[in-house]
């Protein structure tokens, strides 16, 4: 059916407005029961409705994807009730040192600990057994591992793990840098070209996520963390 | 078939039934794109975190009366954190984020890839894309009314427009929106 299809008919005509309001759930009161009769006694207006309202929702699942602070996890598991067995890894996870803490030397193994254990939690791998090959990815290099640190004005500020595989992934660590809120993370391939990681939210300038990598660690040359701006924030030569 | 590859659907009949498997399976599949959308209404990580929480717990609660066909899993519990997110704004007085930025910030979504976002049923992609090209003011007033679930009748008076203005804009902004999901549907179909 056109969009205009509805209008053409006089009847129909006085609920064109109302039908994308109704569409979007804000529509109220009288208007809404009126609207609501007509579209009960009309199949187009129906299909109308069905349609725009199938479009409707799809304008809240555009907001950006966002990595939850530190301990989501465990404070919503907590409230709901779980069992710490239903939830294994995190709970290894929270056995880390605390991030804050860690002392630039130690980010290469805490890191790739951390972001083993994040990995098996996020990316689709059962919850119920330990994540097959995660420890020894990061112990016996059988697949792609490379590292580096990010840098910003001389001062090393953070780290990034890539690891390779069938699903690659990215753990990325920033400590006293000038992050703030929302920032992207980039990565740039040996061909000079850039592609989006994810985009999470810096907290006083310390931050730490897990991402899928879309494609192979071993063609990427740098990382970056970005401002909504463009601004790089920080630089890490990834070998 | 592991846990993690499970429809949405599949891990809420799971949740229906008491499982916490799927519980936990569903909420590390959802919780970026819940707090995401919670922080970019409230831009709050603080209110965020309430609301996503929250939102989490009213889907594993409510999880026995989903009913897919009216409509996605995400669509419900994206409209179930909205309705909180609007819920902790007006409980807070808290002001909201600017819908423009709403609309700004979606883009930052990792792997931008229309064609396969179409192939695999997600057009998130397409109407970002789309919302991206609506003129500024029509763009405005569907984010206000979708997102933040304001009427016309208050965006009109919050706005200083006519009433009939907006609910012009709203409803051709709508349309277009659903023309370009009907075109990129189309192009998918015909491959």
């Amino acid at each position: 059916m056109s969009a205009d299809a509805p209008k053409n008919d006089p009847g129909c005509a006085r609920y064109t407005d109302d039908l994308a309001e109704l569409a979007l759930g804000v529509l109220t009161g009288r208007d809404r029961a009126r609207a609501l009769a007509h579209v009960d006694e009309c199949p187009r207006c129906a299909e109308e409705l069905e349609q725009l309202s199938r479009v409707a929702d799809t304008v809240l699942q555009v907001a950006p994807e966002v990595e939850p602070p530190v301990g989501f996890e465990s404070r919503l598991f907590e409230r709901m009730g779980f069992t710490a067995e239903s939830r294994p890894a995190r709970r290894r996870l929270r056995a880390l040192p605390p991030l804050r803490s860690i002392r630039p030397r130690q980010w290469v193994p805490a890191a790739v600990a951390a972001a083993a254990a994040f990995a098996a939690l996020g990316f689709g791998l059962s919850t119920a057994s330990t994540p097959p090959g995660i420890q020894a990815n990061a112990t016996t290099g059988t697949k792609t591992v490379l590292s580096g640190d990010f840098v910003q004005a001389g001062e090393t500020v953070g780290h990034v793990v890539a690891v390779g595989g069938d699903r690659p992934w990215m753990s990325m660590m920033l400590e006293d840098s000038t992050a703030r809120g929302v920032v992207h993370c980039v990565v740039v391939t040996r061909d000079g070209v850039t592609h989006e990681v994810g985009t999470f939210v810096a907290r006083e300038g310390y931050g730490a996520w897990v991402a899928p990598l879309h494609l192979d660690p071993k063609d990427v040359q740098k990382a970056e963390v970005v401002t909504p701006d463009g601004a790089v924030i920080a630089t890490a030569t990834l070998s | 078939m592991a846990q993690g590859d499970l429809s949405d659907e599949a891990l809420l009949a799971g949740m229906a039934v008491g499982e916490q498997p799927a519980a936990v399976t569903f909420v590390r599949r959802y919780q970026k794109r819940v707090f995401g959308l919670a922080y970019s209404m409230t831009g709050d990580a603080g209110v965020a975190e309430d609301v996503a929480q929250e939102a989490m717990i009213r889907v594993w609660r409510h999880a026995p009366v989903f009913d897919p066909r009216r409509g996605s899993v995400a669509s419900w519990v994206l409209t179930i954190t909205r309705n909180l997110a609007i819920d902790a704004l007006r409980l807070r007085r808290a002001v909201p984020t600017d819908p423009d930025d709403f609309a700004a910030t979606a883009a930052g979504s990792a792997d931008y890839n229309p064609e396969e976002s179409v192939r695999r049923g997600d057009i998130r992609h397409v109407v970002h894309a789309a919302l991206d090209v609506l003129p500024d003011e029509q763009r405005r007033a569907v984010v206000l009314a979708s997102v933040y679930g304001r009427t016309a009748l208050e965006i009109s008076e919050a706005e200083g427009i006519p009433l009939g203005t907006v609910k012009t804009r709203i409803r051709t902004a709508l349309i277009r929106l659903r023309a370009a999901v009907e075109h990129a549907e189309g192009v998918s179909d015909e491959r």
